[in-house]
């Protein structure tokens, strides 16, 4: 764990609508380091730097992951499940973001170790509200171990 | 009446009880009737005794139960099919859930990002376009939860419990308060008031009412919320705008207004609602009222009233 270096924002979502105005809000907050996966497949290929991302460093990872539940391939609570079960992304700060209001959903994110479950209004003045605040706490009032200090 | 081939058994069992002087009470059994078919009977067997005590015979009824057997398998099978079509509903309305209110945040927050970005190239007819667009998109997001919750009153498990009925308008009172400090509305709760139902069902049809009566008592500077109970059953009044009673069959209606949006928003889906819950719980639900004179909604909970 000692060699990880952590830092910017992972956003796995598969909508192009909802990416743009998520990035678009924490980009307003000075919040730029982002890197986007529009799929769980790929998301896992790039935290564990496998497939097309061999040769990425490992131990780079993010200071939080924001992931959707509902996406192509392979869908968000499995990458959950794959980021836990690793010990190199085990403490990753995860994120669930979504529009599902199900209590399913929620407990199935809890108990698999999600830090935080968050709905997604669809009200936009609210959604950039909740964005802000949750980037603002995650990168800078929560810590985490080997976060690079911007 | 005959015995099938295989149910020998029971016949030597209930004989033996017979002989020990024990009763035998609606025993399903199968039989065959003069017309060769097997027959679903309930059988009753009593052991007769004479003055000492002595079994001297029995007394065996035979009930002919092949139309309660088929009525009971009939309604398995409806249970059954009840209990697919509330999963598909499940499945639906998730997919409503999501996938309706996705493409509605994008309408929303790109018409935002238009007014933040570009707002120096429209002028007041265009702005008034964009806010047209963001006005829509939220109604339709109204729509669609007010449809979601009156499907799943519907199709919801009913658990019955004692509802404290009081507790429950108390707390909607206060987070209607909390969401509109600057109302001054005087609340009246009887005090005490139970009933047996279903919660959720129940604190959604009262968050109905009273959000109704608070939002209809907005242009009321002395404004009154009172519920309690009567010898008609429970009721919500308010001194709020009233409405016509000439139109109150309309009212329960789902997409009925008797406000435009002009002068009262909504979606025409809350009283709806409020019916289904109330019907449910096996009560009925009805208003009275007069135009700027408030409206009361009086309604039970079972038949009893």
């Amino acid at each position: 764990m000692m060699n990880v270096k952590r830092s910017g924002i992972l956003l796995i979502e598969d909508n192009r609508n909802d990416e743009t105005l998520t990035c678009r809000v924490l980009r307003a907050n000075h919040m730029t380091d982002i890197t986007v996966k529009r799929d769980g497949s790929e998301a896992l290929d790039y935290l564990f730097a496998q497939g097309a991302f061999e040769g990425r460093d490992v131990m780079d990872q993010p200071v939080v992951v924001l992931l959707d539940l509902n996406l192509p391939k392979i869908g968000g609570l499995e990458v959950l499940q794959e980021i836990r079960a690793d010990h190199r992304t085990a403490l990753l700060a995860v994120v669930i973001m979504t529009s599902s209001q199900e209590e399913a959903d929620m407990l199935g994110s809890y108990e698999n170790g999600a830090n935080s479950y968050v709905i997604k209004p669809v009200e936009f003045k609210e959604f950039s509200e909740h964005v802000k605040q949750l980037g603002l706490y995650w990168m800078l009032t929560n810590k985490a171990p080997g976060q690079v200090t911007p | 009446m005959l015995l099938p081939p295989g149910h020998e058994g029971d016949v030597d069992e209930m004989l033996n009880r017979i002989i020990h002087g024990v009763r035998v009470e609606h025993h399903d059994a199968v039989r065959r009737s003069s017309t060769g078919e097997n027959l679903d009977v309930s059988i009753s067997m009593s052991p007769i005794l004479d003055q000492h005590g002595n079994l001297v015979g029995a007394s065996k009824v035979v009930r002919d139960i092949t139309e309660r057997k088929r009525a009971e398998v009939a309604l398995a099978e409806a249970r059954d099919a009840a209990e697919a079509s509330s999963h598909a509903f499940e499945a639906f309305s998730y997919s409503v859930a999501h996938d309706l209110r996705a493409p509605l945040r994008a309408i929303d927050g790109f018409s935002q990002a238009l007014r933040d970005e570009f707002a120096q190239v429209l002028d007041e007819t265009g702005l008034d376009y964009l806010e047209r667009v963001c006005g829509s998109a939220q109604q339709m997001a109204g729509l669609i939860d007010g449809l979601l919750s009156l499907a799943r009153v519907t199709h919801r498990e009913f658990t019955s419990t004692n509802v404290d009925l009081s507790m429950l308008v108390t707390s909607v009172a206060d987070r209607l308060r909390n969401q509109s400090p600057e109302r001054v509305v005087q609340v009246i709760v009887h005090p005490g008031l139970s009933a047996p139902g279903d919660e959720t069902l129940l604190a959604n049809a009262l968050e109905n009412l009273l959000s109704n009566a608070w939002k209809f008592t907005r242009d009321q500077p002395q404004a009154r919320i009172e519920f309690g109970s009567d010898k008609d059953g429970y009721f919500v009044r308010d001194n709020g705008a009233g409405f016509n009673t000439a139109f109150s069959a309309k009212l329960f209606g789902v997409f009925q207004r008797l406000h435009t949006a002009e002068e009262f928003e909504g979606t025409g889906i809350g009283l709806a609602t409020v019916q289904r819950i109330i019907r449910r719980h096996g009560g009925q639900i009805w208003a009275e009222s007069t135009v700027g004179n408030g409206a009361t909604f009086h309604f039970t909970l079972s038949e009893r009233s």
